[in-house]
């Protein structure tokens, strides 16, 4: 048998179909809509063709990140401190270091980074290991898009960290 | 010795009245009753009196107008300490800043970074900044101080810390302070690599980063790792020991001081011999003979093959046991042999078994001594064993008895001890003759002039050196404690020890005993569990006691025993005789193998193999040689076979057995847990009862302290006069054997330590080395038929007619050869380098000729950066 609701259940009135207040209150909220839309007709397109387009960001948007070289002798400026694993929040950063051999020079110091990897799925971009870093070496970018197909391709290494990120994400100027 | 009695006094610290021990250190009695932290950079109270080198302490005390050094103040009864004021504030600002002037702050690079003192006390009590502008003082740097330890002088605080340890712990003298002033530098004093064997706790005693570890360099940063205690397995001195763990992987061994056990040194293998956890070279998979090869197999194949194989033998199997095995494996081991196959053929060394009552009788807990005993008694005697060989760490301890609390060595040994300089008397007697010495010593003591010097000739001595040593043994005082190497245990040894231990009297005095150095890591836990031949587990007697080590060789041999168990043994590399081992493994149908290398012992002989777990891996209980049972914790998981699945490499070894036991139908004598063969050892033994894993925890529990077992008091009885010594020509020389700290298979696959792998070494006294025309550093071989090839070396200490050889070691082992009537015969001439001289143990104390082979380490000029 079917459940009675009884009392329970309160009517609520709407307008009546057909009857003049009902079409003027449907006719009447459309029209206020429609105006606002044509009001901003003028003023031409706001959202972009993403990807094709992008947004800018501004100049401290903290992106990807970006491991540094010397300019003058492209020596890693990272030495493999690892102060950047121990400021992570997230506990993404992982350093091995090794020491240089006149024979395998690869940074200023006494020690480099064997392996430095940030997991990207991970990273909430505080932008701590930029702070943290004594020798300037990381550095947030500005690079945003980093959506992939898989877990473990997010999970940067060295080479790509130090490689020359593609320049695809505008910059804001100073008066937009 | 008694230990010194301290009274109580009250001192104010910062306004409030604290009590302390009268004498305490100022710096110590604040920390620990007082709770204000005075800092300190040179102060450690392990290396000795205080040197105030540092001025990080200074404190106000009042009636002293100057500010006084905290760290070597001791506290007096109303003394009024400041620490807090202005004063002091500003004081100790200025030392932090001064300290800093020539200190590189490279902290990002250097190792000690997140965990150096240096660090922490600028934090704490550093200005902030400094005015210092001016170019700082340069060194090369990092150089190599050993190839164990890196030092950069540019770090160094020149807090003399590692100084002092080199001068007064260790007693190797070879590090000092060069130069003066702001130019002065530590080195050592030629500029030879420090090479010795305690060389690496310099690096954790530097409270900066000048000394740091070759083998840890760049491997991690203090956030990297985790510590995870346990207790080193390398010896039977059994340090505690926190492993620096990161990814699996052991990184590093800290010392983790425990002044019961080892005072907070370790000795340089146990520090660096680690990596052969990690080794390739280890065995990760069972494996079985198929035909004459050794073929990975799984492993309920090789349980199936090694129960077969058991249960075949029945009472003919047998079984041997050393190195980590740990009490629990034991117990099940034995459990399983006993209870299902009926054989109590159970050896842990290569000789054989003393009679019961004496075991019994040796292991009385009134007749223990302590390892702190070592440090307080009046008298230590070293009855054929060399600590620093054998029990690295038990070295440091007699030298600081010596040192700090005027306690008397007397040394009886064939061959020299490294702690023969610091001895009030020595004794040689020839290879051999550690029995018929303790006779002579017995009757010595006891006036018994009858047997004196018939026992004294058997010896290779004579009645006046026994009985004057025996004076000397008495001179001192009453507390003495008797330490002898298990592998003097032969005949009437161990009863002669307790007649010597009876009319000395030490059952009844307090802080006097006997401590026995057991020929495996393990060997006092291994008894006690009832891994012997004569006994079962807490010393019960068994109906049928089985064959010792040599027996079961001659068994093996003779097709009397069929199967053999060796569980971390290494017959063939560790036991004499190498041929007549050799025959018995050849002999037996099967020989199922615990192991974790491809030694000659496997490679040659085993029919099924267990991979062995390593020290790190091992969860268990291990018994100290004084009783101490503590607890070996897991600290790395165990490594994978060849198909990275879990459980597929090497396995817990309690539960192989258990596995084997199963599959031979003995199901009771299998577990399910570490856990609970854990609890059923403390059950079965009775003076382990009421022990649990909690209550042992990180630092151990004596057993003694808690339990004890019946021992029917023996008076002195006659010792008969053990026959004398083999004759021998003009031409030969009696052999000894010593086991060199470095020869162990870890050294061999460790890679920091292949500088140091034990070589064979010929040591021979100066007149036999003249008579044949023999020079330090020459090749000579040694033997009798069967000859090894050695280089000389030649100590004073040695008595003419004795000749020592290397066991243990990979190559050229001297148990090859059977016969204890050797030659020497020259064969080449020896290179002058040093470094072709094989390093042993001993620290330099006999003159330039002990000197480590020196590579030169440059004295760097002094630079002065534009
Ligand atoms: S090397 Fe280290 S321990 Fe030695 S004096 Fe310098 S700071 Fe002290
Ligand atoms: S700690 Fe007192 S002077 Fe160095």
């Amino acid at each position: 048998m079917p459940y009675d609701p009884g009392d329970d259940v309160i009517v609520i009135h709407q307008p009546r179909e057909g009857a003049a207040s009902g079409t003027f209150r449907a006719f009447a909220a459309t029209l206020k809509g429609l105006k606002t839309t044509f009001a901003r007709v003028p003023e031409g397109t706001i959202t972009i063709n993403y990807p094709e387009e992008k947004t800018p960001v501004y100049p401290r948007f903290r992106g990807r990140h970006k491991l540094h070289r010397f300019e003058d002798t492209g020596l890693e400026k990272c030495v493999g401190c690892s102060l950047c694993a121990a400021a992570c929040p997230a506990d993404c950063i992982r350093v091995v270091a090794n020491e240089n051999t006149p024979d395998n020079r690869v940074s200023a110091g006494e020690r480099y980074a064997a392996v430095y990897e940030i997991n990207l799925s991970r990273c909430i971009f505080c932008g701590y290991c930029e702070i943290a870093c004594p020798f300037d070496a990381i550095t947030l970018g500005h690079d945003y898009e980093m959506a992939d197909y898989n877990r473990s391709d997010l999970i940067f290494t060295k080479e790509m960290l130090l490689a020359e990120p593609l320049e695809r994400t505008p910059l804001r100027t100073a008066d937009e | 010795m008694p230990r010194p009695v301290v009274k109580e006094i009250t001192f104010t610290l910062d306004g409030r009245e604290v009590t302390a021990p009268e004498g305490m250190i100022l710096v110590d009695a604040a920390n620990q009753f007082g709770d204000v932290e005075i800092p300190v950079f040179c102060y450690e109270p392990k290396l000795g009196q205080p040197v105030g080198a540092c001025r990080m302490c200074l404190v106000e005390i009042e009636g002293i107008p100057k500010l006084q050094t905290g760290c070597s103040t001791p506290v007096r009864d109303g003394m009024v300490v400041n620490t807090q004021t202005q004063r002091v504030h500003e004081a100790q600002r200025a030392v932090v800043e001064f300290l800093l002037i020539n200190h590189p702050l490279d902290c990002p690079v250097c190792d000690k970074g997140g965990e150096c003192p240096l660090q922490d006390i600028t934090y704490g009590w550093g200005p902030g900044t400094s005015r210092f502008i001016e170019p700082k003082r340069h060194f090369k740097k990092p150089l190599e101080l050993s190839p164990l330890i890196a030092i950069d002088r540019e770090r160094c605080i020149l807090c003399y810390r590692c100084v002092r340890y080199s001068q007064e712990v260790s007693e190797d003298y070879q590090l000092v302070l060069q130069q003066r002033g702001a130019d002065s530098y530590v080195s050592t004093f030629d500029g030879h690599p420090y090479v010795a064997p305690f060389s690496g706790n310099i690096i954790e005693l530097c409270p900066v980063g000048a000394l740091t570890s070759r083998a840890y360099r760049f491997r991690a940063r203090p956030w990297d790792i985790e510590g995870a205690g346990t207790i080193c397995a390398g010896c039977p001195a059994q340090c505690n020991v926190e492993l620096t763990v990161r990814d699996e992987r052991v990184l590093r061994v800290l010392a983790r001081d425990n002044e019961n056990v080892d005072d907070g040194w370790l000795c340089d293998k146990g520090r660096f011999a680690y990596q052969a956890v990690h080794s390739d070279e280890r065995i990760t998979t069972p494996l079985v003979r198929e035909g004459d090869e050794l073929v990975p197999a799984s492993w309920d194949k090789a349980i199936e093959v090694a129960g077969a194989a058991l249960e075949k033998a029945g009472a003919k199997a047998a079984a041997i046991a050393g190195g980590t095995t740990t009490n629990e494996e034991a117990f099940l081991l034995q459990d399983l042999f006993r209870g299902k196959l009926g054989s109590s053929h159970l050896a842990t060394r290569a000789g054989g078994e003393q009679p019961l009552d004496v075991v019994r009788a040796l292991a009385d807990p009134k007749l223990q001594a302590t390892v702190p005993d070592l440090e307080f008694a009046h008298t230590v005697l070293l009855v054929d064993c060399d600590p620093i060989d054998e029990v690295p760490v038990w070295d440091l301890r007699i030298r600081k008895g010596v040192r700090r609390h005027g306690t008397k060595v007397v040394v009886a040994s064939a061959r020299p001890t490294a702690l023969d300089p610091s001895a009030a008397a020595t004794l040689r007697f020839a290879p051999g003759g550690a029995e018929a010495f303790l006779v002579a010593l017995d009757a010595a003591l006891s006036g018994d002039t009858g047997n004196l010097g018939g026992a004294a000739s058997a010896a290779g001595s004579n009645a006046t050196a026994v009985s004057e040593f025996a004076d000397a043994l008495r001179a001192a005082g009453e507390e003495v404690v008797i330490v002898y190497g298990e592998r003097a245990l032969r005949g009437s040894a161990g009863r002669a020890i307790l007649n010597i231990a009876s009319r000395l009297n030490l059952a009844s005095i307090a802080n006097a005993g006997i401590l026995e150095l057991p020929a495996s890591p393990n060997g006092r836990g291994l008894r006690e569990a009832g891994f012997a031949a004569g006994h079962g587990p807490g010393f019960a007697s068994v109906a049928t006691p089985g064959h010792g080590g040599e027996e079961i060789a001659a068994g093996l041999a003779s097709g009397d025993l069929q199967t053999v168990w060796l569980h971390h043994v290494d017959p063939l590399r560790n036991y004499p005789n190498r041929p007549a081992w050799e025959k018995a493994l050849a002999g037996a149908q099967t020989v199922i193998a615990v192991e974790s290398q491809l030694t000659d012992t496997v490679a040659q002989f085993a029919d099924v193999v267990f991979p062995a777990e390593a020290y790190p891996e091992k969860d268990g209980t291990l018994t100290h040689p004084d009783g101490r049972v503590q607890r070996l914790r897991q600290a790395v998981g165990h490594p994978r076979g060849a198909g990275n699945t879990p459980g597929s490499g090497v396995r817990p070894l309690w539960q192989v057995i258990s596995d084997v036991a199963r599959a031979v139908g003995f199901d009771e004598g299998a577990a399910l847990a570490g856990s609970q063969v854990s609890q059923r050892l403390f059950e079965a033994v009775p003076f382990y009862t009421g022990l649990t894993l909690d209550a042992i925890g990180g630092r151990g529990l004596r057993w003694q302290d808690e339990a004890t077992f019946d021992v029917p008091a023996s008076e002195p009885g006659a010792l008969d006069v053990p026959s004398g010594l083999p004759a021998k020509s003009e031409a030969e020389l009696r052999l000894g054997t010593f086991r060199p700290l470095w020869a162990a298979k870890e050294v061999d696959i460790a890679p920091a330590l292949q500088f140091i792998r034990a070589k064979q070494v010929v040591e021979l006294s100066p007149a036999d080395a003249d008579a044949r025309g023999i020079r330090e550093g020459d090749r000579a071989e040694v033997g009798n038929g069967t000859r090894i090839p050695a280089t000389v070396r030649i100590r004073a200490a040695i008595p003419a007619g004795s000749v020592f050889l290397a066991e243990g070691i990979a190559e050229h082992n001297s148990n090859v050869l059977t016969h204890g009537i050797v030659e020497v015969r020259r064969v080449g001439p020896g290179s002058t380098e040093p470094s072709s001289l094989p390093i042993q143990s001993q620290p330099a104390v006999e003159g330039l000729a002990e000197m480590p082979p020196s590579a030169g380490l440059p004295i760097p000029p002094r630079e002065v950066a534009e």
